[in-house]
């Protein structure tokens, strides 16, 4: 299993720049993890859909910063399938966002595509996807 | 929880990012300036936890407590993080890790004021 992350010329998804994506994710992560808590905790009845896909969304996040950190073959396997739900999800709720206003009752990380956080949430699973191409094994 | 305190903290922050850049440009490594800097504002984030627990305490405003600490304990903890991450890749790219840290420093204490002024999550 770990033959890939002892030898040093293959490169692993949690080193150079990958290091860098690593604390993104982690950041998002800590982020959406405690707000989404915060929401669930405090006032879930008012937005119930919208909290719901937050949790989802932190969710995911957590588990991409983990499998990217960790850089092993069944890892890659989880990031890449993490990242895509998450692109799926960003393209899906932003779409959605615009098309039916106000049907979240209130916002998610991935209404208007991230819009509130300038867009990270969507060049983050694309940049994330990239990645674990460039540092595929030959 | 506005005012100057926090506005110095912001202008570290970024002061600290743009060096981060430069090294980072120019090929080179973290020095003397970026650690110390990175101490100072360590020291100034304690400061806004201690000072901004004890605001709280004193206040009888209604706004979201537990968020508020949250912040500030992320505040403070997000530096040392970053360095323990970014020790583990001696190449630029944990410098790219630091600054990104002193990246989320100033968004993290924008949160604090608005959580401070009422507007919550």
């Amino acid at each position: 299993m770990s033959e890939q992350g002892l030898s040093p010329r293959i490169p692993s998804t949690g080193r150079g720049f990958g290091r860098v994506l690593v604390a993104i994710y982690a950041i998002f992560a800590l982020a959406a993890t405690a707000r989404s808590v915060f929401q669930i905790t405090t006032k879930f009845s008012e937005a119930p859909l919208a909290y719901l896909l937050s949790a989802l969304a932190a969710s995911i996040y957590v588990v991409a910063t983990i499998a990217l950190a960790r850089g092993d073959r069944t890892s890659r396997r989880v990031a890449a399938g993490a990242i895509l739900i998450e692109l799926i999800g960003v393209l899906t709720i932003g779409t959605a966002s615009l098309v039916w206003p106000g049907a979240f009752g209130v916002a998610t990380v991935w209404s208007g595509f991230g819009s509130g956080y300038w867009f990270v949430p969507l060049v983050l699973p694309v940049v994330g996807l990239w990645w674990l191409r460039h540092t595929r094994s030959p | 929880m506005t005012g100057w305190y926090a506005t110095t903290i912001i202008g570290i922050s970024l002061g600290l990012v743009t060096w981060s850049a430069i090294l980072l440009v120019t090929h080179r490594a973290p020095d003397l300036v970026l650690a110390l800097g990175g101490v100072v504002l360590e020291l100034l984030l304690i400061g806004f936890l201690i000072g901004g627990i004890v605001q709280m305490a004193g206040s009888e405003q209604d706004f979201a407590r537990a968020e508020f600490v949250g912040y500030l304990l992320t505040g403070t903890a997000i530096l040392p993080a970053a360095f323990i991450w970014a020790r583990g890749d001696k190449s630029r790219a944990g410098l790219g890790v630091i600054a990104v840290a002193f990246l989320v420093l100033p968004v993290i204490v924008l949160r604090v004021q608005q959580v401070w002024a009422g507007s919550g999550v």
